[in-house]
């Protein structure tokens, strides 16, 4: 359910949503860093709502994101009911430390399934287990406060961590499923959310300390289908692989043929002279977004069924977090030393027209005890880094900064309710009035 | 106000003829005996069965087999004496009765017309049309002979008042939906047919010349006998049998063109160059124009621009023809009938690739093997076979693509051209430009409808068994017992080659790279399925022969079961693409898909029926079914259908005898219930699913499921006037769906699954019907007018509370509101300029809207336009259906007339937004020369531009009036000799609409760009020897 894959939920539903997730709608359309299209015309206007908050409830942008995020729940919690069922286990004869790692990664999902909705909605229906009938539906179509399902989301990771083999890769031929360094880094996430700074910092160092993963020499290895199997930075991601049955590919390539998904002036503007990372993220004259593409020419773009990864975490990411957390608890020199190992790790990135940045390109950041300026410096280093990542508005909402960032001037409408999206409209009406919605909808 | 007193008169002389009755008689009165014969006016032929009574006393008698009668008792005095028998005309006559003396009378009745007399096909059994007290209307196939259509369903359009027959494209074979008396629920509201005795869903493997006549019951007292599968009305087929005499051969050929009715008016490459260039202006781009620059050189990268009308290249002229041989004869013991026949359309579109035909087998037998015993057969074979190509919406939507494709483009690519190969010639990339590079100089994306058609390879067949066997006992002349056993059986299977075409663009899946755009990449779908359907009826009728108290009754037992069953294949790459190698083993490996599937279902059914008929005067009927169904969980199988129905025939009053001009006139009203059952099988049970090695739940059960229910109550009136010469009927009914069978989905909190079907809601359906039939002839002209009329007026009264409203892409089903009405925006006009935008958007900060864009109605006043400002913008469900058909014959010509139309309806027309305000490189109709530019200039066509002007927006502006007057048929014949008449037939010749799509009549309410109904001419013959 975290993948791109065109049409996983079985009808290519447009109005509700769900012809792929949309975490790039409500991640980064939102935001101050995406267009919907290079040519904003009047195809699938609703993404045009969330882009200047000019949404209602009816928007599907929330309904897709919704439903994806508890169609994972949904299978995450089947998983878990039969893998602690005894009488199953013990008669399939699961190896133990099979079942092990499989809870593991089904609590991982859980866990990060609904730290989604509690970041995009706030309080969310809590599941924790299959339903047995229809009128079971009805029963739970209530929202669980925040804090409640925080506190399960810490509880599925800890479980987690517990149960993931203590390796980089939970399966040597299953790379892609989640591991010990995704169940930590999200612990770190959920600390980072919950402003629990040295929290953030202890778990992000132990997270180092598994020494699994390091920041790759160039800045694209972690988006690059072709380094996929060598590169040392991604922590979670979505594995697409082509030509699979079922599907598994990765079908945003396809809208990227149709015009969609570009960078806004403002987005643009914000990277520094000769920054490689600009030209791998987006490259404006050919109209080709590579990161999304996985590739720095236009190969995958218009393939329905393309390789490249859906990134949830990578290690540069972390470490920003950590360098958040270092400049909240005044440890300026530390949280300095990641933002300048950022920086040095894309100056030295040779860039995607295969030219190294020239001398002076993104220098150091100099010694600073000033919070607000090294807090200014992040805040800039982790757009242009994580940009178009679906990080920049839970970035914003989380500094409190969308209202002061997302004005008028850049055409877009957000006002203090907007800190929490709307609960889909649909869900609702569905539940006859029992999930409610937020206020200022 | 003369006949008014008249009728005040007669009143006041029935009430005194009661009073005379009331008065005590004498013990001694003097009486007299009367005697008498009664003889049919013409045939001079005594008459059986009369009823013949002295008005004011409760003497009568029946007359005889040799048609005299004898009363005795009658008091002294002079006695009115009347004659009543069915069918024929009642006559008064006076005589003088004196004390011990025998006077004599001799009747002479006249025949009526037999129009309100006929022997009417009803549930399980036949009912004289006086008795009947529902809503029943009938159709004689001779009727409607000639309208010259292939299938049952456009036979009955515009032919009963009250059904609605809309086919769902233009184009061959396609279905065909029914509505009686509107739209009833949710879910199924196809009628049932019952073809000699037989229950049938789809009724297009039928040739309507094998039909004798169709019963349509429209209320509940007509088909609650037909109990959990009749609330959606019922269609009762009987076919054609052979009768006893001489043996009848007859031949019918005919064949016919047809074309396109209408088509819109597209820009030319001239406007569109120009259009375009000026969108370009409009839209804010930086750099070259370039249709500038390809207007100045006629050309771009060198190639020449086209001048193509793409609906002229699509439609051409579609042909077809009809063959039917029938024999029939019979001795006194045994009747046969054998039928035969072809039918083949070639449909409008270019190339054979839109087709349908269809080959029919027919025999009937019946045979009385004692004079008490009958059997009999009728037994079908049917194969039917659909060359099925996308005839309406977006993909791969052939009409839809001719619409929208650029006039500059040419159908063909020059043979000079490194990309033509003779094998796919046709242009499809536009000026084989790089690639995609994302700006709008490029002529559009779509596909080349002409292309799309030739490699459209989409094969549907169908074989059919159907038929019945039956055996038939009258132990007693009042009693019969009848025993059906019938069977339908269908072998499905379709096949559907998608060929590779079309230009290299360099995407797509990394298989597949340096194929063509289209169908990437080759692929097959292949599906085989089965259906059987047997059905097992008993009946036992009684039927008394009292003339006063006329009982009849029905009771019997049906035991009905399903088994279906299906598997289907793909497969995709292809290494050779002739017929040879399109089959699955010849496949890639890649993107296999197998799938298998079965059902079965079961209903038992008991019902009853009875009529009671007092005097031909007062009528009761009552109905009474109780179903078995296996669709619903065990608790809840059983429903039970009653119904019941009065009738009061004021012409058989006494006091109506001497308004001689009214010859007929009935009140009849009914009240009852019906059933639906039409859901998925096992709907209450809980579904599995696999997806990726995965079991997952589909769908939750509900195993409270149960029975939706239709309650309708119905009066109605029969009137025939002048010896019936004029005849008309007239109806209300309120029809009313409760517990509807509702898939409602749940809170998406439970994961992805399929909506868990209900019992919720409430559908109501109101109207009124009026049927009209005038025959008459002056000298040797014989001529007849009839005609029909229907409304339905189609509201939502109830949902569920889980499901405020059921949402669609432009429709809204919601309480209040008829069945799927069309909801979105309300456009207000075109903003004139900025000033009107900043007043009317004030709530929006940066409002994109541009003056000339379309400007829509803000319902909340906030100032800002969003889904806050949908209402309810059109009505898809027609409130008026009518026809009327006009036949006249003069020595050997013939000439009939039919026009057919509907009324209170509207379409949302889609393909408008493409063709008069889309924002994209697309061709337009030539709506748009007159397009905004300025203020004042327009306040309908949004400003010409690449950015959205609105027209993105689900609007009022795309909802049209889809109300049609058509001229459905003419045809004239000449019968040189009486066995032979040769005739031509036109159809759709004429037609009165609004609307602006290709044709207004199709049964989508969205329009996205649908293959049209045709305009046909026909010749044939028919010759019987």
């Amino acid at each position: 359910m975290l993948a791109s894959t065109l049409n996983l939920l079985n009808e290519w539903r447009w109005d509700l949503g769900t012809v792929f997730r949309d975490d790039f709608v409500v991640g980064d359309i939102a935001s101050d860093d995406m267009k919907k299209k290079w040519n904003p015309d009047g195809d699938q206007p609703w993404m045009d709502q969330v882009q200047s908050f000019n949404f209602t409830s009816s928007n599907q942008a929330f309904n897709g994101q919704w439903t994806y995020d508890y169609e994972g729940i949904s299978r995450a919690n089947l998983a878990i009911s039969y893998l602690s069922d005894a009488a199953i286990t013990a008669k399939i004869a699961i190896d133990p430390a099979l079942k092990n790692r499989l809870l593991g990664e089904v609590y991982f999902l859980r866990a990060f399934y609904y730290f989604d909705l509690v970041n995009n909605f706030g309080d969310v229906p809590l599941l924790l287990k299959p339903l047995q009938s229809f009128s079971d539906a009805y029963a739970v179509s209530k929202r669980e406060t925040k804090a409640n399902v925080y506190t399960q989301i810490s509880s599925d990771l800890a479980q987690a961590k517990s149960l993931l083999p203590n390796s980089k890769y939970s399966d040597a031929t299953d790379k892609w499923r989640a591991s010990k360094g995704a169940a930590l880094a999200m612990q770190a996430k959920v600390a980072l959310y919950n402003q629990k700074w040295t929290d953030v910092i202890s778990i992000v160092s132990e997270l180092e300390g598994l020494n699994f993963y390091s920041l790759n020499s160039n800045y694209f290895d972690s988006f690059a289908v072709a380094t996929e199997a060598s590169e040392n930075e991604v922590i979670f991601a979505y594995d697409h692989q082509s030509s699979q049955t079922p599907r598994k590919g990765n079908g945003l390539c396809a809208p990227l043929d149709w015009g969609f998904i570009a960078p806004t002036d403002n987005f643009l503007a914000e990277f520094e002279a000769n920054d490689p990372r600009l030209l791998y993220t987006v490259d404006v004259p050919a109209k080709a977004v590579y990161k999304l593409l996985g590739s720095t020419n236009t190969v995958y773009r218009g393939n329905d069924d393309a390789p490249s990864n859906k990134i949830y975490i990578r290690l540069a990411d972390v470490l920003l977090w950590k360098a958040e957390a270092y400049n909240e608890t005044a440890n300026y020199p530390a949280a300095l030393l990641i933002i300048n190992q950022i920086r040095n790790r894309a100056r030295t990135s040779v860039s995607a027209t295969g030219t190294t940045p020239p001398v002076g390109t993104l220098p150091d950041r100099t010694v600073s005890v000033d919070k607000a300026q090294i807090k200014g410096w992040l805040i800039h280093e982790r757009r242009v880094e994580l940009g178009f990542e679906s990080q920049r508005f839970n970035d914003l909402k989380r500094w409190k900064i969308a209202e002061a960032v997302l004005t008028p001037a850049i055409g877009k409408n957000f006002k203090a309710f907007n800190y929490l999206y709307p609960i889909p409209q649909g869900e609702i009406d569905k539940s006859g009035g029992s999930i409610t919605q937020n206020p200022g909808y | 106000m003369v006949s008014a007193r008249r009728l005040f008169l007669l009143l006041g002389g029935a009430a005194l003829c009661a009073a005379t009755f009331r008065a005590p008689l004498g013990a001694q009165q003097p009486t007299g005996t009367i005697t008498g014969q009664v003889i049919d006016s013409a045939t001079r032929q005594p008459l059986a069965g009369v009823n013949v009574v002295v008005e004011g006393t409760r003497l009568g008698a029946v007359t005889r087999d040799d048609g005299t009668f004898t009363i005795v008792g009658v008091p002294a005095g002079t006695r009115t004496v009347r004659a009543r028998r069915i069918g024929y005309g009642s006559v008064p006559m006076v005589v003088n009765v004196s004390d011990g003396a025998t006077v004599s009378v001799a009747f002479a009745l006249e025949k009526r017309a037999a129009v309100l007399d006929q022997i009417v096909v009803v549930g399980y059994t036949t009912q004289r049309k006086s008795s009947i007290t529902g809503a029943v209307s009938t159709v004689d196939a001779a009727d409607v002979e000639s309208r010259r259509v292939p299938d049952v369903a456009q036979a009955l359009q515009g032919q009963v008042a009250g059904l609605a027959v809309t086919q769902s494209t233009g184009a061959p074979g396609e279905p065909i939906s029914i509505r009686i008396r509107g739209e009833g629920t949710i879910g199924n509201n196809s009628p049932l047919f019952i073809v000699d005795g037989v229950p049938t869903r789809d009724i297009s493997f039928l040739d309507p010349a094998d039909v004798q006549s169709y019963t349509v019951l429209k209320d509940a007292s007509a088909a609650s006998i037909y109990g959990s599968r009749a609330s959606a009305g019922v269609i009762v087929i009987v076919t054609k049998s052979g009768t006893s005499g001489k043996s009848n051969v007859s031949v019918n050929y005919y064949t016919g063109v047809q074309r396109a009715t209408h088509l819109p008016t597209m820009l030319n490459a001239t406007q569109y160059m120009n259009k375009m260039e000026e969108a370009w202006n409009n839209s804010g781009f930086t750099g070259t124009n370039p249709y500038t620059v390809a207007k100045a050189q006629g050309a771009v990268n060198g190639l020449p621009l086209g001048n193509t009308n793409w609906l002229d290249q699509l439609f051409t002229t579609g042909k077809s023809q009809n063959v039917q041989l029938n024999a029939s004869g019979g001795s006194d013991k045994v009747r046969y009938l054998l039928s035969g026949a072809y039918y083949k359309q070639d449909g409008i579109v270019i190339y054979s690739n839109d087709g349908y035909q269809r080959y029919n087998f027919r025999t009937n037998i019946n045979a009385a093997l004692t004079s008490r015993f009958n059997v009999g057969t009728n037994l079908l074979l049917s194969y039917g076979n659909q060359d099925s190509l996308s005839s309406k919406g977006d993909q791969p939507g052939i009409i839809r693509h001719a619409l929208i494709r650029p006039p500059v483009i040419a159908v063909y690519k020059d043979p000079a051209d490194p990309t033509y190969s003779a094998k796919d010639p046709f242009t499809d990339l536009p000026f084989f430009a790089t690639p995609w590079n994302n700006s709008n100089n490029r002529y559009e994306f779509g596909a080349n409808p002409v292309a799309l058609a030739y490699f459209t390879n989409n094969q549907r067949n169908q074989f059919k068994t159907f038929g019945n066997i039956f055996a038939e006992y009258t132990p007693l002349d009042a009693l019969r017992f009848k025993s059906n056993l019938g069977i339908d059986l269908n072998l499905r299977h379709s096949k559907a080659f998608y060929r590779n075409f079309g230009d290299v663009n360099g995407v797509g899946s990394g298989l597949d790279v340096g194929t063509g755009r289209q169908n990437r990449p080759t692929s097959l779908n292949e599906d085989r399925g089965q259906e059987t359907t047997v059905t097992w009826n008993n009946t036992l009728n009684y039927a008394n022969t009292n003339p006063i108290h006329d009982l009849s009754a029905l009771a019997g037992s049906e035991y009905i079961t399903n088994y279906a069953s299906g598997v289907g294949g793909s497969r995709a790459r292809f290494d050779y693409i002739r017929e040879n190698f399109q089959y699955l083993n010849y496949g890639g490996l890649i993107d296999q898909n197998t799938a298998g599937s079965a059902s079965e279902w079961r209903l038992f059914s008991l019902f009853s029926s009875a009529t009671y008929m007092y005097d031909t005067r007062y009528m009761i009927t009552g109905n009474f079914r109780a179903d078995a169904s296996s669709r619903f969980a065990s608790n809840h199988q059983w429903g039970y259908f009653p119904s019941v129905s009065v009738g009061w025939k004021i012409s058989n009053e006494g006091f109506m005898q001497n308004v001689s001009w009214i010859s007929d006139l009935k009140l009849r009203a009914s009240t009852g219930k019906l059933g639906n059952q039409e859901i998925a099988d096992y709907a209450f049970l809980t579904l599995l699913r696999s997806a990726g090695g995965q079991f997952l739940i589909s769908r939750y059960g509900n195993p409270d499921l149960k029975w939706e229910t239709t309650s309708q109550q119905d009066v109605g009136m029969d009137v025939g006037v002048l010896s019936n010469m004029l005849s008309l009927s007239l109806d209300y009914f309120v029809k009313k769906t409760s517990d509807i069978l509702l898939p409602i989905s749940l809170p998406s909190i439970v994961g992805n699954v399929s909506p868990t079907i209900v019992n919720a809601g409430e559908v109501s359906n109101k109207g009124f019907e009026l049927g009209m039939n005038f025959k008459n002839n002056r000298g040797p002209v014989n001529y007849s007018i009839s005609g029909n009329l229907g409304t339905v007026t189609n509201r939502v009264e109830k949902l569920h509370p889980n499901l405020p409203n059921i949402i669609g892409d432009v429709y809204r089903t919601a309480v209040g509101h008829p069945l799927g009405a069309f909801y979105g925006y309300l456009a207000e006009g075109i903003y004139q300029n900025q000033a009107e935008i900043n007043s009317h958007l004030f709530g929006t900060v940066n409002p994109p809207d541009k003056p000339g864009d379309i400007k829509f109605k803000d319902l909340n006043g906030d100032g800002i336009i969003n889904d806050n400002d949908r209402t309810f913008i059109g009505n898809p469900i027609a409130k008026v259906n009518y026809g009327f058909n006009m036949a006249a014959d003069f020595h050997r010509f013939d000439v009939s007339v039919f026009f057919q139309g509907v009324g209170g309806v509207d379409k949302y027309n889609d393909a408008k937004q493409i063709t008069d305000y889309d924002s994209r490189p697309f061709n337009h109709s030539i709506a748009v020369l007159g397009a905004w530019n300025g203020a004042g200039t327009s306040n309908t066509i949004p400003r010409t531009t690449f950015n959205d002007n609105g027209s993105s927006k689900k609007s009022s502006i795309f909802v049209e009036d889809a109300s049609y007057f058509r001229l459905k048929n003419l045809e004239v014949g000449f019968s040189p000799v009486p066995t032979r008449r040769l005739y031509v037939s036109g159809q759709n010749l004429f037609t009165k609409t609004n609307y602006t799509g290709l044709d207004p009549e199709s049964a989508d309410p969205l329009d996205r760009g649908t293959y049209p109904q045709q305009k046909a001419f026909l010749f044939g013959i028919n010759a019987k020897f």
